[in-house]
Parts: C-alpha cells; sequence; structure tokens
C-alpha cells in the first residue's frame, strides 16, 4: 500500500532474556484510527516501544519506507510522537511550557520559539481542551486533566504518526469520548494513529482496525466486528462477552470473567 | 511564554555578585574602604595594592568560580535526576575528591598547586557521581536516590577515614583534617589558574544538556521519544559534574550544600523549568559563596570559620525542610 507511513515486520523484542513480543507484524496507514487491545501483560507497551524506537528490536520498522533504526533521534522524533503510559510531570511547570516540548523536535537550539510553534501547542490545547488551565502549574491538575496534558504534548509535535499508550485511563466518561473523538479526527486530517486501551467497547466504536495482542504475538487483526468477536474475547481475555448494538455498530461488552 | 520576561532575576543576582565581590575585597583583618580597595586593585601600588591583588583577588574569584560551578552542578544534577533533592555533597562526591585530592598531596605523589590535584579531584569525584547516578539514575524514585547517596557518602567517608589513617604524620593527617572542612584562606592565582579552566569546561559541559532537563520532565521515554538521547545526557552530567566538582574541592576542600541551596532559591523565578533555571542557579551559587566566604572572614574569632563549616550549617536546615516538605513523596509515591 502506498499509503503506509509505519510498517513493522516480525519484530521480535527481548528484555533481559525473556522474549516479550515475537512476530508482530503489522503496518500503520495514514488516515486510520487504530487500536491496540489486549491483556494485562501481553507486551503492548512493549512494543509500542519498539516501534516508537526507544528500545532496540529485531526485524524491521520503516517509517514512511526509511528504517526507523537509520533515522537520527531528532529525525526519528520529528515522525514519531510517543506518548507514554502514567504521564510524569517532575517538575511544576505551566501546562503551557509542558505541551511546548512537544516542539522540541523541531526547535532550533539558536533560536526562541516560532509562530510555528506557538500556533501547534495552541491549536493542541484547544483541542484537548486544556487552554483554561495552560498558565496553571501541572502539578496542580487533576489526574484526566494531566492525561489530556499529556495527549496535548504530544500532540504539538504534529508528527505524521501517533502512538498513544492508554490515552484514556484516568478519564471520566465525557473526556474518553472527547479523547477518542479527538485522535479519529487527527487521523482524519492525515496521520496514522496507534492508540492501547483496556476498554473493548471503546476500541470497538472508535478503532477503524483493532490488533489483539496476546502473550507477545498479534493473534487478530482486522475491523473491530471481526476482530473482537465472542470467541476471541473469550480465548483471550477470559470474559464472556455480549455484543450490543449502539447506533448501528455492533460492540462487545464484557459481562462476566470466564 | 508565561516564563517571567526578560533576565530580571539574572541581572539583579549580577548586580548582587558584584557588590559582594567589592565587598570581599574590602574585608579581612586589614579592612579596606571601597576607596582603597579598589585603588588597590587598579594601581596595584602600596600595601593595599598587595593585599587585594595578591590575597583578596584570588580568594573572591576562587569563590565566586566555585559557588557557580557547585550552583550549576546542583542544577544539573536535579534535572538530570528530576529531583530537586540531588546535590553533589549528599552523595559524598565533594568527600570523595577531597579524598582523592588529599592522597595525592599526603603521599607527596604532586606538588599543592599542580594540576595533578584537580586531576585526582575529578577522578574521585566521577566515581561518586558516577555510582550514584547508575544506581540512582534511571528510575530516579527519591527514597532510591536519598539511600544510595547515603551509601556513597559513607563510603566516601570511610575513603577519608582510611587515608588520615594511613597519613605518614599526624600533621598530614591534621592538614587533610582541615582541608576537609573547606576554605578559601590563603589562596593564591595558582590555585585559581589550575582549577578555572576545569570548571570553565564544566560549565559548558553541563550548558550543553540544559535542553535536555526540560524533556526529561517528562520522563525518560518521553523525553527519549522527543529526540533526547538519555543516556549521553547521563554520561555528560556525569563528566560536567565531576569536572566542577573535583577541580573545586581539589583547591578549596570539601564545601557542600551549595548546589542543593542556589537552584532552590531560584527555581519559582523560572517557573521551575530545569533548563531555564542553569544560569540562575550559577548566579546564586556565586552569590551564596561570596557571602559565605565574607561572612567567615567577619567573625570575632582568632580563627576563621572554615568554609564548607559555614555552607554546611546553612545547607542541611534548608535540605530539611526541603524533606519535610516532599515527605509526601518520600512516603512511597514515586516523583
Amino acid at each position: 500500500m502506498t499509503d503506509a507511513l509505519l510498517s513493522a515486520r516480525d519484530v521480535m523484542v527481548r528484555l533481559g532474556g525473556v522474549t516479550i513480543v515475537s512476530d508482530a507484524t503489522l503496518t500503520l496507514h495514514k488516515g486510520e484510527l487504530a487500536i491496540l487491545v489486549g491483556p494485562n501483560g501481553a507486551g503492548k507497551t512493549t512494543l509500542m516501544r519498539a516501534l516508537a524506537g526507544l528500545i532496540p528490536a529485531d526485524g524491521a520498522i520503516a517509517l514512511s519506507g526509511r528504517l526507523l533504526a537509520a533515522l537520527k533521534p531528532r529525525e526519528r522524533a520529528r515522525r514519531i510522537a510517543y506518548l507514554p503510559q502514567g504521564h510524569i510531570f517532575s517538575w511544576p511547570m505551566s501546562v503551557a511550557s509542558i505541551v511546548m516540548l512537544g516542539r522540541e523536535p523541531h526547535a532550533d537550539p539558536f533560536s526562541g520559539t516560532s509562530a510555528e510553534d506557538r500556533a501547534a501547542v495552541e491549536r493542541a490545547l484547544a483541542v484537548t481542551e486544556t487552554s483554561g488551565f495552560a498558565a496553571r502549574s501541572v502539578t496542580t491538575l487533576s489526574g484526566g486533566e494531566r492525561a489530556r496534558v499529556a495527549l496535548a504534548r504530544a500532540l504539538a509535535t504534529q508528527a505524521p504518526v501517533l502512538l498513544a499508550d492508554e490515552p484514556t485511563a484516568s478519564l471520566d466518561p465525557r473526556h474518553q469520548l472527547v479523547v477518542m473523538e479527538l485522535l479519529r479526527q487527527a487521523a482524519r486530517a492525515g496521520n496514522a494513529i496507534l492508540a492501547t486501551t483496556h476498554d473493548l467497547t471503546l476500541a470497538a466504536r472508535f478503532a477503524d482496525r483493532v490488533f489483539v495482542m496476546d502473550r507477545g504475538r498479534i493473534v487478530a487483526e482486522g475491523p473491530p466486528g471481526e476482530a473482537l468477536s465472542q470467541e476471541r474475547l473469550s480465548s483471550v481475555f477470559d470474559v464472556v462477552a455480549e455484543m450490543i448494538d449502539l447506533a448501528g455498530v455492533r460492540v462487545p461488552m464484557p459481562v462476566r470473567p470466564r | 511564554m508565561e516564563r517571567t520576561s526578560g533576565y530580571r532575576i539574572e541581572l539583579a543576582l549580577a548586580a548582587l555578585i558584584l557588590a559582594l565581590a567589592v565587598l570581599s575585597l574590602m574585608v579581612g583583618p586589614a579592612a579596606l574602604s571601597p576607596r582603597a580597595a579598589l585603588g588597590g586593585l587598579i594601581s596595584g601600588d602600596g600595601p593595599a595594592g598587595i593585599i587585594v591583588r595578591e590575597i583578596r583577588l584570588p580568594r573572591m574569584l576562587l569563590a565566586a568560580l566555585i559557588g557557580a560551578t557547585f550552583g550549576l552542578s546542583g542544577a544539573a544534577l536535579q534535572g538530570l535526576l528530576r529531583n530537586p533533592l540531588a546535590e553533589p555533597a549528599l552523595f559524598g562526591a565533594p568527600q570523595a575528591a577531597a579524598a582523592a585530592a588529599a592522597l595525592v598531596i599526603a603521599f607527596g605523589l604532586a606538588p599543592a598547586t599542580s594540576f595533578a590535584v584537580p586531576v585526582a579531584g575529578i577522578l574521585g569525584a566521577t566515581v561518586s557521581i558516577g555510582a550514584l547516578v547508575a544506581i540512582a539514575g534511571r528510575r530516579a524514585s527519591l527514597t532510591v536516590t536519598l539511600l544510595a547517596g547515603l551509601a556513597l557518602a559513607s563510603f566516601a567517608g570511610a575513603a577519608t577515614a582510611l587515608i588520615l589513617n594511613l597519613a605518614p604524620n599526624p600533621f598530614i593527617a591534621l592538614e587533610i583534617a582541615f582541608w576537609l572542612l573547606g576554605s578559601l584562606e590563603d589562596r593564591s592565582s595558582d590555585h585559581l589558574l589550575i582549577a578555572a579552566p576545569f570548571m570553565l569546561a564544566s560549565w559548558v559541559v553541563l550548558a550543553a544538556s540544559a535542553r535536555a532537563f526540560r524533556a526529561l520532565t517528562l520522563g525518560e521515554d518521553a523525553a527519549a521519544s522527543l529526540g533526547v538521547d538519555v543516556s549521553r545526557t547521563r554520561l555528560m552530567v556525569v563528566i560536567g559534574v565531576a569536572l566542577g566538582v573535583g577541580a573545586a574541592v581539589a583547591v578549596a576542600g570539601a564545601i557542600g550544600f551549595v548546589g542543593l541551596v542556589a537552584p532552590h532559591l531560584v527555581r519559582r523565578a523560572v517557573g521551575s523549568d530545569p533548563a531555564r533555571v542553569m544560569l540562575p542557579a550559577a548566579l546564586a551559587g556565586a552569590a551564596l559563596l561570596l557571602a559565605a566566604d565574607i561572612a567567615v572572614r567577619l567573625g570575632p574569632a582568632a580563627v576563621e570559620i572554615k568554609l564548607g563549616v559555614v555552607t554546611a550549617l546553612i545547607g542541611v536546615p534548608v535540605f530539611l525542610a526541603m524533606i519535610f516538605r516532599e515527605r509526601r513523596l518520600l512516603e512511597g509515591a514515586p516523583s
């Protein structure tokens, strides 16, 4: 396909002598919101970190046809934005200066912030509904507010590929929907997005494509209706799920452990 | 963006340093008026000229350079470890550097004003800072960092005790013991010449990592994803701090806590930005050590109080107050 922004083939990651991810092959397309699901310990975060170029991995990962390993760190940073789980903010910096860190890969060490940087930051603040506390110290915010600031930081880079690890964790229902809508819009604007979540209902509603990961392998890939079937939820997640009809979309709703 | 506009804090600190520098030339066993001190500095004539140029000028410059070096080192370690309590002295770096430098002098391996002394100090500091960053660097939880620091400081203390133990004669042991207290008494331009190049090099190395500290506020993974080479940054900080602290300690002995207090004083003024705090922290460090070195000369005692004693007496209570404020973090929450 010509619109592949990120493609990974046979990715294998070993950490401390243990194989965490094996034979992971996936392609992220322009305009597409892909969601990676899997039980705890399936290797989702490790795969995301490998795709972001943060840990060494066997296999081939390419960005628009260029090998990830051959890119300089700053060049890679301009092409892939990565939102880690857990949102660390070590210093009580203002929200605006945290989001400005997303412009770091574009920064010229000898000049200040450009008009483009400021526009990107303002846009990221606006779409994540965080403009209201741009001047506040990030350490005074609630968990959900911090999660949106972290996402704003990743969006401010305006990289063609966004890898977001649990962007909706710790968000209230409204902001879960806001963030998912936002990721879908960012994808439609011409980016490729891969997000992880434990909310299978949310994944089925918003994903264009779902990857299901289990014990280090991608065991299913496809439209949510196929990838998140009752049988698969039973075999991979060990849950009994019912399918419910949500405005014409059939989404799984886990009802009890198997 | 919301940062304090311009460089108000830097300008204020620079003015303070200038005032303290002049005061530093005036104060001593023979008190000089500002006019006499500056006159002596410019002309170099008469007793005032000799006192100012030969004795007080090197001392004043050393205090400013060493203070700036410690302020910058503290800010850099804090930026790297993402922890406001990081400071070279808490990890025994000055003690390790002093032990190594004293070893060279005590056993007559080199004259006291040769480059061998700062080089030994730098090696000693490298061991201490390198071990700290290796042990506490990756996850940098407050508890682990402080425990690692405690262990390293104890080890440096033991190494120093060993040198005192093995000193060839009691006079040398006494000399080392005084050295460890830290002082700028009777330092000459020779001391300035052997230490300044290393300190200036450390400023360059540390300043080059400033941007990385800003990205590191998001944690190591996010910083790496923003293009920061985290392992390289870690190495540069170890080298930079070791160069500066090692050289400073080689000429002035163990002076602690400037690196803790200086960044703490100016952090709010720069919106807690770990990169933007570097320059004000260096200036505040210079002002602090100049002030402390003036204070030790003002005391009524026949014997000058050692500079390192004064900085510890001021620094430790500040450190305890900071721990008290951060105790919520210490009680288990990740930093």
